[in-house]
C-alpha cells in the first residue's frame, strides 16, 4: 500500500507543520490547511472507488439471485442501462421493467442458476469527485451455460451517495455447456425479447468468434495515452484484425464502420 | 457526503471519550488541524483494515486450495468457528485443523483439486476499526482421485476481528449454493451437499438447513442496501418443494 504510506507521510508533514503553528503565525497555518485539503481529497478517491466497486459487486449479488427491485435502487433516477445488443432502456423504472419483464418477475426461483460474478474491475474518480468509472466484467455461469458481458460503467455521487448513473454492458461471448469451442450464441438485438427499448443500440457489433473491442475509459497507465479505436476497423470482427477472413467479414453483411445492420437480426 | 458526516460523528464520540478539551468543539465550528489530521487518519485506518481483509480472505483461499489446512487454520482467531455447506460448525483453530480433513489428506496429493476462489469482495469495517464482515462470491473446483472433476459457486459470509493489529477470521460460513458434474453441466447434473460427519462430528449442528441447486438459497447479506441503507438480511427465500419452505 504505497499510497497509504505516502498519505500517511502527508499526514506526519501535516502535524509537523501543526505544532510549527504556535511560532510561525497564520502563513505556516494556511500552507497546512491546504495540505490537508489536498489529503483529504486523495482519502475521498480512494472511498469514493472503493463504494463504485461495491455497488458493481452488489448488482452481481442481485442479478445473481432476481433481486430487481433492489438492483434498480443502485440506479440513478435518470440513468441508462443498455446490455448486450438490446438497446438503451432511460430511467430507473425502465431499468426496472426491463429485468421484471425480460427475466422474471423478482426473487429467487427453484431449479435456477443465473450467476453473474463481478470480476478485475478498474475504478475511477473524476477529478472533482463527482463521477465514476469502471471496466470490469461479469463471469455468467448457469443452468444455459457460460456467458462473458464487459462492463464499462459510469457512476455518479448524489448527496454524498454513489449511483450507477450508466450500465453498459456488451457481451463479449455466450455458449451453452458444450462450451465456446462448439457453440457460440449470437449478441441480442431490440426485438429479440420484451420489453422495446427506448433507443436502439450505442454500436451494432458481433459477439465471440466475431471480435469487438469495447473502448477504455482509461488511457494506457504507462504510456498515458488513450487507445483510440477505429471505427471503420474495430466495429466487429469475424476474426482478429489482419487476417484475410477479418477483411472478407468487412465487406460482407456490414456496413461500411464495419458494424452489422440491425434491420436483419441474426438468426440463433 | 454521508460518509464525512459519519466520520464526524465518530469523530465527536472519540473526542467526549479522549478529551475533554477539545469537546467543546461541535460539527459547526471549522475543525482545527489536528482535529482533521486524526481524523483522516481513521479513514486511512478504516481503508487499510479492508485492504487487510480482503487479503486475509484470500490468503486462507490459497492456503485451503492446497489442503494447507495447518496455515489456514492459523488465520482463525482462538474460538474461531469454520462452516461449510451443511457440515456443522467446528469450533477453535484445532477443530477446525481435523475438520478440514475431511476435505483430504495435509497437503492433498496427487489427482486432488481443492480449489476455492474468493472474489467480488464486499467488505465491512466497523466504525470502531475492531470487526468486519465480509461477502466474497467462491467459485469452486473440485477433484479427487478416481471421480469426475466438479463445478462449484457459492457465497462466503464472513466475520473478522482484530486483535493486537492484526486481523483474523472470527467466523468462516460459506454457503455452497450448488455442485455440477464437470461434463453434464448444471441443466443435467446437480450434486448434493455433504452432510455432517460421522468420523468426526461438528461441534454444533449446520446453523442453516439449505437445499443447494436446484434449490436456490439466498445468503443473507452482512451489509445493507448501499443507495438506500435498508438491510438485506430478509430478502424472500425461493420456495423450496423438498424442503417446504
Amino acid at each position: 500500500m504505497t499510497m497509504m504510506h505516502t498519505m500517511l507521510r502527508a499526514a506526519s508533514q501535516a502535524a509537523l507543520a501543526t505544532a510549527l503553528l504556535a511560532a510561525a503565525g497564520p502563513v505556516l497555518a494556511q500552507s497546512a490547511a491546504e495540505r490537508l485539503d489536498a489529503l483529504e481529497k486523495r482519502i475521498t478517491r480512494l472511498e469514493d472507488m472503493n463504494q463504485i466497486e461495491r455497488l458493481q459487486r452488489t448488482y452481481g449479488y442481485f442479478v445473481d439471485k432476481s433481486q430487481w427491485t433492489p438492483l434498480s435502487r443502485l440506479f440513478a433516477d435518470d440513468a441508462t442501462l443498455e446490455i448486450g445488443g438490446k438497446g438503451i432502456f432511460i430511467g430507473q423504472p425502465r431499468v426496472l421493467e426491463y429485468m421484471q419483464t425480460a427475466f422474471g418477475p423478482d426473487g429467487a426461483k427453484e431449479g435456477v442458476l443465473a450467476n453473474h460474478m463481478q470480476f478485475q474491475s478498474i475504478p475511477d474518480i473524476s477529478p472533482d469527485g463527482k463521477t465514476g468509472w469502471i471496466r470490469s466484467r461479469a463471469f455468467v455461469m448457469s443452468l444455459g451455460g457460460w456467458g462473458l458481458p464487459l462492463y464499462e460503467n459510469e457512476y455518479r455521487k448524489e448527496n454524498g451517495v454513489w449511483k450507477i448513473s450508466r450500465l453498459t454492458g456488451p457481451f463479449t461471448m455466450y455458449t451453452n455447456w458444450d462450451g465456446w469451442g462448439k457453440n457460440a450464441l449470437n449478441n441480442t438485438w431490440p426485438d429479440k425479447f420484451d420489453p422495446p427499448p427506448d433507443l436502439p443500440p450505442s454500436t451494432v457489433y458481433l459477439t465471440y468468434p466475431a471480435y469487438y473491442i469495447v473502448p477504455f475509459h482509461y488511457p494506457n497507465p504507462v504510456t498515458g495515452k488513450p487507445f483510440k479505436p477505429d471505427r471503420g476497423e474495430v466495429g466487429a470482427y469475424a476474426a482478429p484484425p489482419g487476417t484475410p477472413e477479418q477483411i472478407e467479414s468487412l465487406k460482407v453483411g456490414r456496413l461500411a464502420d464495419g458494424t452489422q445492420p440491425i434491420a436483419e437480426p441474426p438468426r440463433d | 457526503m454521508r460518509t464525512r458526516k459519519t466520520l464526524l460523528q465518530l469523530f465527536g464520540i472519540g473526542i467526549v471519550c479522549l478529551s475533554p478539551v477539545l469537546a467543546a468543539a461541535s460539527d459547526t465550528a471549522p475543525a482545527s488541524l489536528e482535529e482533521r489530521l486524526a481524523a483522516y487518519r481513521e479513514r486511512v485506518a478504516r481503508l487499510e483494515d479492508q485492504d487487510a481483509i480482503e487479503n486475509l480472505q484470500a490468503m486462507f483461499g490459497y492456503y485451503f486450495d492446497k489442503g494447507l489446512w495447518n496455515e489456514a487454520a492459523n488465520l482463525f482467531t482462538r474460538d474461531g468457528s469454520f462452516e461449510y455447506g451443511l457440515s456443522g460448525v467446528y469450533i477453535g483453530q484445532s477443530r477446525i485443523r481435523r475438520a478440514m480433513l475431511l476435505f483430504g489428506p495435509e497437503g492433498l496429493g496427487q489427482g486432488y483439486l481443492n480449489n476455492h476462489m474468493q472474489l467480488q469482495a464486499v467488505i465491512t469495517v466497523a466504525p470502531d476499526g475492531k470487526t468486519a464482515t465480509g461477502r466474497f462470491q467462491g467459485m469452486v473446483q473440485l477433484s479427487e482421485p478416481g471421480a469426475n472433476g466438479v463445478w462449484g459457486v457459492g457465497i462466503y459470509e464472513n466475520e473478522y476481528v482484530k486483535e493486537r493489529g492484526v486481523w483474523k477470521i472470527s467466523k468462516l460460513h460459506f454457503y455452497p449454493t450448488g455442485f455440477t458434474d464437470y461434463d453434464k453441466g448444471w441443466a443435467r447434473s446437480t450434486l448434493p451437499m455433504k452432510g455432517q460427519s460421522a468420523l468426526f462430528p461438528p461441534d454444533k449442528p449446520p446453523t442453516k438447513v439449505y437445499r443447494a441447486l436446484p434449490g436456490n438459497y439466498i445468503p443473507p447479506f452482512s451489509y445493507k442496501h448501499p443507495v438506500t441503507g435498508e438491510p438485506l438480511t430478509n430478502l424472500p427465500q425461493a420456495p423450496d418443494s423438498v424442503l417446504g419452505q
